[in-house]
Formats: structure tokens, sequence, C-alpha cells
């Protein structure tokens, strides 16, 4: 089965980012729900209309980090993670990496548009590589960021009720990705200066 | 580009179209006139010894060179670097 054009590989792969696509909007809808209905509890609580007690709860338990790997990861245990400052940093979490996701994704489906058509050296493609590992970027950069923020607030607001685990691990992968995604850009590059040269070759 | 193609002059001198020149030395209507129109980045040997041959003339009478602000820029800095 050849890679690139019609009835290859790429097509294939792009098939499977449309779907991708279309399940990371479900997710975004998802957040943003989340994120209004979230409002309103607060809205609500502050107006006196909702006990504050049910976001309370009992003791719970807030895992921040994933040992050796890389991906956002904060779990809470319920009751006791329903104040603000466990849920506003995991709704910020979930914000940057599906709104990055849908970037990268975005991208990728552009990128396999042409890997389809059989064309991939053009200078877009360059440009998309590049708007994905600066992606990439910013979304590891987000995610030590974003979590020192939760440690932050969950020690200072927290209250005695929320026992924070911190576990920050450096992943190793994703900036290996990234530095092979920074070269692949260069290489599609050059590759689409080549093409164009050869092209007004007469 | 400091190369420039004098393409047009000759086909003048030669009463010659860019469609009959095309049909004589074999290279499409539109890659003759990239080069005539001074956008092509390189040529062949091969099109330039058939341009030649039709047009009965030396590459020197195609081709110009004109220094350009860049040229003198690159030639201080090749000094400098001396």
């Amino acid at each position: 089965m050849k890679a690139l054009g019609k009835g290859s590989i790429a097509s294939i792969v792009r098939v499977g980012l449309t779907i991708a696509w279309y399940v990371l909007w479900v997710a975004a809808v998802c957040v943003l729900v989340g994120a209004i209905s979230y409002g309103v509890v607060l809205t609500l609580i502050a107006n006196g209309s909702i006990d504050p007690a049910l976001l309370q709860g009992g003791a719970g338990n807030a895992d921040l980090g994933e040992q050796g790997g890389g991906n956002f990861h904060v779990t809470y245990d319920q009751p006791g993670g329903g104040t603000w400052p466990v849920v506003v940093p995991a709704l910020l979490i979930a914000g940057v990496v599906v709104a990055g996701s849908l970037i990268i994704v975005w991208r990728l489906r552009k990128l396999f548009d042409s890997f389809s058509s059989g064309e991939p050296f053009q200078r877009e493609n360059a440009t998309h590589l590049r708007v994905i590992w600066i992606t990439m970027l910013a979304i590891e950069v987000s995610r030590y960021v974003l979590l020192a923020l939760t440690g932050i607030l969950l020690a200072r607001f927290g209250g005695p009720d929320v026992d924070a685990n911190y576990q920050l691990a450096i992943d190793f992968s994703t900036w290996g990705s990234i530095l092979i995604l920074i070269v692949l850009a260069e290489v599609f590059r050059e590759g689409a200066r080549l093409k164009e040269e050869q092209e007004l070759t007469i | 580009m400091a190369i420039r193609v004098t393409l047009d002059r000759i086909l003048l001198d030669r009463r010659m179209s860019l469609t009959d020149l095309s049909e004589k030395v074999g290279v499409t209507l539109a890659n003759l006139s990239i080069l005539k129109t001074g956008k092509a980045k390189a040529i062949r040997f091969s099109t330039l010894n058939a341009l030649c041959r039709v047009l009965d003339c030396q590459p020197g009478e195609i081709l110009s060179f004109e220094p350009s602000e860049d040229d003198a820029l690159d030639e201080a800095a090749d000094q400098a670097a001396e």
C-alpha cells in the first residue's frame, strides 16, 4: 500500500483525523458547558440559593501530575474536590488540552490533505508542522505552569479537607517529539524550496 | 536576480515569436514565458544549447550579468572575511 496519494495510508489517517476532529469538538463543548455550569453553581452559592457544603463535602484527595507520564493528570477524590481551587485549574487544564489538540488536529488534517493529494512538499506544510510543534511546546509548558498553579491554589485555598499529592515528571518523549517536529518542519521547508526551484528550472 | 535574460531582444532581432521558438526548441510556451520574464530560477545546459542552436547565438547573448545591491553587499562581506 502506498504512503501518499489517493487510497494511500495518508488518506486513511486523514479519515481518522476527521473523526478525532469531531470528537475533540464534542470534548470542547463539554468543557465549556462544565465551566458555565460551575460558574452558575458558584453564582447560586454566592446568592445563598445553594448550600456551600454541597461543594465541600468530606475529606478528599488530589493527585497532581503523573509519574513518568506526559499528560495533564489531575484527579480528585470526591467529596472535597468540588471547591474552586480544585475545579478552576482542572477546567483550565482541560481547556488548554482540548484547544491545543484542536489546533494540532486541524493542522494535521491540512497536512494529510496534501499528503493524500500526493504533493507533500509545499511551503504551507512546513508552516503547519511549525504550528504543531509550537502548540505542543505551549501545551507542555502550560502543563508545568498549571500544575504549579493548582498546587499553589490547593495549598493556599484548598482547606484542610483537600489533601494534594504532587508528582511532576518531565516527559522526555514529548520533548523528543517536539525536537523531531522542529527538524521535520525545516526538512519540509527545504523540500518545498527545492521543489519550487525544480519547477522554475527551464 | 543579477542575471538578466535578454530573450525578448534576440527574438525581436530574429523576428521570431515565442510560439515559433517553443516549437523549434521543444520547450513549452509556459516555460519559455517564465524564462523570458525572468522568473526562472535556473536554466539547464540542454535548454541553453537548444536555444543557442535555434537562435544561432552565444549563451552570452541570451544571458547578461547586471550587479545588484545584494551583489555589492556580498562582495563587501567577502572582502571583510579576507
